[in-house]
């Protein structure tokens, strides 16, 4: 539970009020929350990086304020901080040396910044922290290396991005990693490599990339995998053993690609008669050619009809007959 | 007016690791949405909710929704909530599947 001052909280304000035109950030300009666990600072559109900031500090939010840079030492006092969102600001570089002083760091959010990396030994000190967020900055690639050190990690986010190509073992050192997040970056291939390391990854997402062909290695490394996300790429082709291991598979969205066809055995071991996928698939917006090499999929479509997303925007490209038909009804057409 | 089914997927593909949605739902890294509609950001027994949050003093409706799920560390200064935000179309089905997820 928390509380707060209203004492406190209004000194604060009259300050802020009457230091409005203050040129240079300083703490003032920050709200300042007390709880039992420690001060929660929080900060929006200060034009340097708060100072001093009290030692019991464990939540401390800089967003939303263009900073380029932050000072070496930021947080050397907040030893006890678990939790650093600088989200929305254009930072470039970060010191080697910034997280050294934050064992206890719990979650690192750099949403919508301009990294182009990570320095070498950032993650030195941070065996603690579970939360690691990169979305939309402007990493073109990235290297297993800047990773090191974060053996608690269960969420690491690189989505929005613009990373072409991913090297091997990009996650060997995260045992712990249960979401990996690779969306929205320009992703042509993926190495066979690129999950080994974590020793039960739960979620995938790789939608909106530009991925054509999904073979067998990579998801077999994965067996309880039970979140895939492969919506919004280009896939043309799935291999028949692709999703052979996911037997624990809960959600697999493979919307908006390009698939006329799928090969039989495909999807033997996912939904029913096996086991129901707890959340459900999606199909939609593929131009499926709707001819006897479907008869597998339509099979597992009769059978697992209740689990499916979009059955409207599921439909038959061709053959010119066709066109235009829901998959599932020339599915259950297809069993009389 | 926005689609429930693609509602649920975005819950699955960007709310479920933190939030439970059932009446039985635990709190995970952020509160459990059963009786989100309606209500106000409160403390939540048992949690180290936002304070941020806490100070706003909204009621959680439709409109509200609308804007926190757009950027939510904007709309309430310091909200612990990570997410780069639901495009507007997207944010609508969400909605809509939470309002009906939440009234059952």
């Amino acid at each position: 539970m928390t509380s707060w001052q209203p004492g406190r909280i209004l000194f604060l304000l009259a300050l802020l009020l009457t230091s409005a035109h203050g040129i240079s950030s300083n703490l003032e300009e920050c709200l300042v929350l007390q709880s039992p666990e420690g001060s929660t600072v929080s900060c929006h559109r200060v034009t340097k990086f708060p100072s001093p900031l009290p030692a019991d500090t464990v939540h401390l939010s800089v967003e939303f304020s263009n900073l380029t840079e932050l000072p070496a030492r930021a947080l050397e006092r907040c030893q006890r901080l678990r939790e650093l969102h600088l989200s929305s600001n254009r930072l470039q570089e970060l010191s080697s040396g910034l997280l050294t002083p934050v064992s206890g760091l719990r979650v690192l959010d750099l949403t919508h910044n301009e990294l182009r990396g990570l320095p070498l030994g950032l993650f030195r000190a941070s065996a603690a922290l579970h939360t690691l967020v990169l979305r939309a900055n402007q990493l073109q690639n990235v290297s297993a290396l800047w990773l090191w050190g974060l053996r608690s990690l269960e969420h690491l986010d690189l989505a929005e991005n613009e990373l072409r190509v991913l090297p091997d073992g990009l996650v060997l050192s995260l045992i712990s990693l249960s979401t990996l997040d690779l969306g929205y970056n320009l992703l042509e291939t993926l190495p066979t490599s690129l999950l080994m390391g974590p020793r039960r990854l739960q979620r995938l997402h790789l939608e909106g990339n530009r991925l054509r062909r999904l073979g067998f290695g990579m998801l077999a490394l994965q067996p309880f995998l039970r979140v895939l996300f492969l919506n919004d790429n280009r896939l043309t082709e799935v291999v028949p053993s692709a999703f052979q291991s996911l037997r624990e598979l809960d959600m697999l969205d493979l919307s908006n690609n390009s698939l006329s066809s799928t090969p039989p055995g495909l999807w033997a071991s996912l939904g029913r008669p096996a086991r129901d996928m707890q959340d459900g698939f999606d199909l939609s917006h593929n131009p499926w050619v709707c001819n006897e090499d479907l008869q597998d999929l339509y099979r597992w479509l009769r059978a697992n009809k209740h689990k499916m997303f979009s059955k409207n925007d599921t439909r038959c490209e061709g053959p010119e007959a066709l066109r235009g038909r829901r998959l599932l009804d020339v599915a259950e057409l297809e069993s009389l | 007016m926005g689609d429930v089914e693609k509602g649920k997927k975005i819950f699955v593909q960007k709310c479920v690791q933190c939030h439970t949605v059932e009446n039985t739902g635990k709190h995970k890294t952020g509160p459990n949405l059963h009786t989100l509609f309606g209500r106000k950001t409160s403390k939540v027994s048992g949690l180290l909710c936002t304070d941020a949050n806490e100070n706003k003093g909204i009621t959680w409706g439709e409109d509200t929704l609308m804007e926190y799920l757009e950027n939510p560390p904007k709309y309430i200064h310091g909200t612990k909530i990570i997410f780069a935000g639901i495009k507007k179309g997207e944010r609508v089905s969400l909605i809509a599947y939470l309002k009906k997820i939440t009234n059952e």
